[in-house]
């Protein structure tokens, strides 16, 4: 799996994501996911630590939704189904 | 369920008990995912809003594109992903079948061991089908699965729900370890 986390800015929906990465990649809360699920979802796909996987799923379980990856339109896509291959809801969207 | 339910073993693979009972309730969702994946052979067409879209369809195949004037990079999306990720479904829910075939039945319990590869593919499956349970009876977070009881009709749909929950944990809990 290719780990994309040295050019990754804190995925933070609040924080400015760089202007090379125009697109951002959202997972929104759902009633049913488990939240040791998402963890280990975020964990398998990004390559994310356990803390920073465990902070992404609770931003999404409190806040409603979180930027959990960014890049330019095809790695957006390409993130956008693996995530929703395992279940998660998410979706894609201009910075 | 007093048991754990997976296990890792000392070959890299995971061990699986199920009571008889356990393991009929699963079969029986991977069939029903099974035809309704079946039934979800064309793409819905985003571009129509009319589109009478099964919920549980739309919760396994949500669209990439948030914003709904995106209708043309939403549907060559679609064409781009939607068969691969039915295949996806479909290729772990035949791993589940298979394994659960093959299982060993001692004293009315279904014992099998499964790979990574395989441990993964059940993962997916017990998620799909707690997504497509739980969008059934829109559950919400709020919802209290104390004291079900499995007999009664009414909440046994919601006992299988709680169940899928605590397997899925107990999944979660060995391929993390």
């Amino acid at each position: 799996m290719t780990l994309d986390a040295p050019t990754v800015v804190d995925p933070d929906v609040d924080e400015t994501v760089e202007t090379a990465k125009p697109w951002v990649v959202i997972v929104w809360n759902d009633p049913v996911n488990l939240m040791s699920y998402v963890v280990f979802v975020f964990q398998k796909l990004f390559g994310y630590s356990k803390e920073k996987a465990t902070k992404l799923m609770l931003d999404v379980h409190h806040k409603g939704k979180a930027a959990v990856s960014s890049g330019n339109r095809e790695k957006a896509e390409t993130d956008v189904s693996r995530l929703h291959a395992h279940g998660l809801w998410a979706t894609m969207e201009r910075d | 369920m007093a048991r754990v339910p997976f296990r890792r073993n000392r070959s890299a693979g995971y061990d699986v008990v199920l009571e008889a009972g356990e393991a009929a309730v699963l079969t029986r969702l991977c069939e029903e995912l099974t035809t309704l994946l079946s039934g979800d052979d064309e793409p819905s067409d985003p571009s129509d809003p009319s589109d009478p879209s099964d919920p549980v369809l739309e919760r396994l195949f949500p669209r990439a594109y948030l914003d709904p004037t995106e209708v043309e990079a939403e549907a060559d999306w679609q064409r781009l992903v939607h068969d691969d990720l039915v295949d996806g479904r479909r290729r772990a829910l035949a791993t589940v079948e298979g394994t659960l075939a093959a299982a060993e039945v001692r004293r009315g319990r279904f014992e099998l061991t499964l790979s990574e590869e395989q441990a993964q593919a059940w993962l997916a499956v017990l998620n799909d089908a707690r997504l497509a349970l739980g969008t059934r009876l829109e559950v919400t977070e709020d919802l209290d699965l104390s004291g079900l009881d499995p007999d009664d009709p009414d909440t046994a749909p919601y006992a299988v729900y709680w169940w899928l929950g605590v397997l899925e944990e107990s999944l979660i809990d060995v391929l993390s370890g």
